[in-house]
């Protein structure tokens, strides 16, 4: 009897499995995973890690949620999720497994609930926001705060020691906000022990012809079609296609911490000792159901809990190098990535060792290496170039992390290559990323194996997108300001944005 | 106006067909304009499963069999097709199998939630609770709140012994399943009245299975479910009544058991004699095949034929194809009938330490222990 009310379980599941649609489209790189593209507030658009061009004994992480965020979509705009767990993790030992964890949680207050929007300024009596705190911030309503702690083992230390963090808000337009930078600024917190921190809404940094790429791959001919001239190629200032992320905002947390705060022994390193190359990735998580719960959660139907007030959580995504997930994963495992550890990734090291993209390379007539693509090992192992002294026995497993020799030090930004590592900047990616380091034509070399022979393998491979749209700034944050939501614009084929081309026009074909 | 009439005909069509009967018709349909297309046989195996599950009669397994085999004649590697076809091995229950295909499924698409779903019911099936439980939080973690997650990880409370948090949790499958899945909420409402029995609430048992009933009149599951209630209320010639409407409707080995039972309990002893007689040999004529009445074949030799060492052969062998709670509860009851309460304690203690809380098995448990203690004055005789 048991067996057959069994099997009416099993029907059920697959009848809801049915309902399910049997196909879904996966559009953008900002929403690789399916997961996330019914998450936004949870999808992780961007992760960065580098030295810091003001400080070269500190490294910054960034890591970007929430894509496409049109500036002018209020009245809400785009408020972090109080649910979310964000965190940025570091290994410091090169097992693959995080030492260090950096947790982000936001909490939202309505300052004024009867007003209709959760910014408003020089209008009903109430002055222009010009601050985050006390005089000067009573039209900003919908105001966040947010802590960040660090974790090391069982040990939590609050670096804001108490202080109060607010987030900064999306740019509304110049009635609301007469100084947004100066607004802004005030969100740039310097804290102790020389930590500096900031959350904020910020113009998209990435840059990239989306949807060239995702038309299977129908980069525009006035851009050369995918592969580059050596003109354009060498033009790290203009872009020659569309760059779909332009004029979207998009969340992010920026956090500067001393190197030495890193490392597993406290100390910086010169580039040529193991000991100063971390592996760090971001993860954002939600509260989970659990399917068997604690006595002490009984009363609590998610069963999510641990009795001690503490959640548990479930990941619903990470990112270490950038377009692993995008570009790499096959979409009937992009969730399962998303979810599980980097440690656990030699589950999908046959979409490492021979990625399907070579493969579409190849039947194009772009000459690729032949699989097993050891070539590509240094993205997912500690390995040379990046860590030029780690011996077989530093490796440790196939992990997507984004690996930084922190001994090598930043070159300024303004020198900076596009192409990073592949142009001799040794600051650049695939040694860690900084958000000016074009990903998109880095990370297509590699595939395409310029790791393993630049002269055979070294086909100049781009989408024409060669910088990010809003000027990156050399100072921290090293996001740029968000657009402003009454005076922005987007750069799709046939508008402004392309400055090489005639007239500024992006190019439709 | 004309069309109206046709409207009306086409609703009262729709509602006098079953959902799997709609997504039989629906897929015969596209398999006739295409019948190249793989994906609409793989739709037309499942909504014969699923009419198995509405009416009970297997031969609509059989069905499913021949219309995978079709499916895997025009694709061999088609990942759906594979689906359905490790669906239909847990229909047989064949657990291992499907456990094994399950896992290879896995591991070639691990998104796929209905997968790991076939891994969390074979190996609870199986016993090997810790996976199932592991395949049961992957589904909820990759899709939270999904229904098929939902019931899984009700199934696995109420093994574990939390029945509130599975009520919890079959009322959450229930509160997301659409209005239109009438069987789904039928079956849903049979679950959450089977929790309430296993608590001890025989109200909320008895309105629930009433309501299943009235959503999906006649439905097989939600008969016993309420012959559940009024045998516990004493009422057993209402549950005689509804028992004979469940084997009508589904005339399976186990079904006959539980009226037989309930005959017995009524005092109707010689209608009781010729329905365990029968039943006897329609079990006895399965029992060797993986889809089985084998655990109602051990009671019976255990509880009413009184022939322990019958029950024990048929439990050794059950055993040696998975080591679930309600497998261990019928073994360690026969061998506590044939008078080893030592073997018997160690079977059950093995049950009880998942947690379960069925008082059939707390039950059995409570007896053999106080057979081994010489100085209770408590005496069960199994």
């Amino acid at each position: 009897m048991r067996l057959k009310a069994k099997l009416g379980l099993s029907s059920l599941a697959m009848i809801a499995m049915l309902t399910a649609p049997a196909n879904r489209l996966y559009a953008a790189s900002h929403r690789e995973a399916p997961i996330t593209a019914l998450d936004h507030k949870a999808d992780i658009t961007d992760w960065f890690t580098f030295v810091s061009p003001e400080h070269p004994d500190r490294v910054v992480m960034i890591l970007n949620v929430d894509p496409f965020l049109e500036p002018s979509n209020g009245p809400n705009y785009f408020p972090f999720d109080p649910n979310i767990l964000y965190e940025m993790k570091v290994d410091n030992n090169r097992d693959g497994i995080e030492d260090l964890t950096f947790q982000f949680r936001f909490n939202t207050e309505i300052r004024a609930p009867g007003v209709f929007t959760g910014f408003v300024g020089s209008l009903l009596k109430i002055p222009p926001i010009t601050a985050l705190d006390g005089p000067g911030s009573e039209g900003f309503s919908l105001r966040q705060n947010y802590t960040v702690t660090m974790n090391v083992g069982s040990r939590k230390v609050d670096l804001a020691y108490g202080q109060k963090l607010y987030a900064v808000p999306s740019n509304v337009g110049p009635r609301t906000m007469p100084d947004y930078n100066a607004l802004r600024a005030q969100g740039v917190y310097e804290l102790p022990n020389g930590v500096r921190v900031f959350a904020g809404t910020v113009a998209d940094p990435f840059f990239i012809d989306l949807g060239a790429a995702f038309d299977s791959l129908n980069f525009r001919m006035a851009a050369g079609g995918g592969v580059l001239t050596p003109a354009v190629d060498a033009d790290d200032a203009h872009n020659y296609a569309p760059n779909t992320l332009a004029g979207f905002n998009v969340n992010s947390i920026v956090l500067e911490l001393p190197i030495t705060m890193l490392t597993s022994d406290g100390k910086t390193h010169p580039a040529n000792d193991k000991n100063g190359v971390i592996g760090t990735y971001g993860t954002t998580s939600r509260l989970k159901v659990t399917v068997l719960r604690t006595p002490q959660d009984s009363g609590n139907a998610n069963g999510n809990g641990n009795g001690n007030g503490q959640g548990e959580w479930a990941q619903v995504q990470r990112m270490g190098n950038p377009l692993i997930n995008e570009l790499i994963i096959g979409t009937g495992s992009k969730d399962r990535f998303s979810m599980d550890d980097p440690v656990n990734d030699s589950q999908f090291a046959n979409f490492f060792l021979n990625p399907l993209l070579a493969q579409i390379f190849a039947s194009i007539n772009i000459p690729v290496p032949p699989a097993p693509r050891l070539d590509l090992l240094p993205l997912v192992q500690y390995t040379g170039p990046i860590c030029p002294f780690c011996n077989e026995g530093d490796a440790g497993p196939i992990a997507d992390l984004l690996r930084l020799n922190t001994g090598v030090p930043p070159t300024p930004f303004q020198s900076a290559k596009r192409l990073g590592l592949l142009a001799s900047d040794a600051s650049g990616f695939p040694n860690g990323r900084r958000p000016l380091d074009d990903v998109v034509d880095i990370a297509a070399r590699a595939v395409a194996g310029i790791l393993k022979n630049s002269a055979t393998y070294g086909t100049r491979i781009g989408d024409g997108v060669n910088t990010s749209s809003a000027p990156l700034p050399a100072t921290f944050p090293y996001v740029a300001p968000a657009y402003s939501g009454r005076d922005s614009a987007h750069a799709g084929p046939g508008q402004l944005g392309c400055t090489p081309q005639p007239q500024g026009i992006c190019p439709v074909n | 106006m004309k069309t109206l009439p046709l409207f009306f005909a086409t609703v009262f069509l729709a509602h006098a067909q079953t959902p799997a009967e709609i997504g039989i018709q629906k897929a015969q349909e596209l398999i006739a304009k295409h019948p190249d297309h793989v994906a609409y046989y793989s739709g037309l195996a499942m909504a014969y499963a699923r009419r198995a599950r509405e009416t009970s009669d297997v031969q609509f397994y059989t069905k499913a069999d021949e219309v995978v085999d079709q499916a895997l004649r025009i694709s061999p590697d088609d990942f759906e097709a594979l689906k359905v076809r490790t669906w239909l091995l847990l229909g047989r229950h064949e657990f291992a199998k499907a456990a094994k295909a399950a896992a290879e499924l896995n591991k070639r698409v691990p998104d796929d939630i209905t997968v790991y779903g076939y891994l969390a019911d074979a190996n609870a099936e199986l016993g090997n609770y810790a996976d199932a439980v592991k395949a049961t939080q992957w589904m909820l973690d990759l899709r939270t709140g999904n229904v098929a997650g939902l019931t899984r990880a009700a199934y696995q409370r109420e093994l574990h012994g939390d029945l509130s948090g599975a009520i919890d949790l079959m009322q959450m499958a229930y509160d997301a399943t659409a209005f239109q899945e009438s069987e789904d909420r039928a079956w849903l409402l049979t679950q959450i009245a089977h929790l309430h029995f296993l608590g001890g609430d025989l109200k909320q048992a008895e309105n629930h299975a009433q309501a299943a009933l009235e959503l999906f009149p006649g439905y097989h599951y939600a008969l016993g479910s309420l012959a559940q209630v009024r045998v516990a209320q004493g009422r057993f010639d209402d549950a005689v009544a509804l028992l004979k409407q469940r084997y009508d409707a589904a005339p399976h080995a186990e079904n006959l058991f539980a009226l037989a039972e309930a005959l017995d309990r009524a005092g109707r002893k010689t209608e009781a004699k010729t329905a365990f007689a029968e039943f006897e040999k329609k079990a006895l004529a399965e029992s060797t095949i993986a889809d089985n009445a084998n655990h109602e074949l051990m009671a019976y030799y255990t509880d009413f034929a009184h022939q322990p060492e019958k029950s024990l052969e048929i439990g050794q062998a059950e055993l040696a194809r998975r080591h679930d709670v309600y497998t261990l509860d019928a073994y360690a009851w026969a061998l506590a009938a044939s008078g080893d309460y030592g073997r018997a304690d160690t079977e059950i203690r093995e049950a009880l330490a998942v947690g379960v809380k069925d008082p059939k098995i707390l039950q059995h448990a409570a007896a053999i222990e106080a057979k081994l203690k010489p100085e209770s004055e408590e005496s069960a005789r199994p």
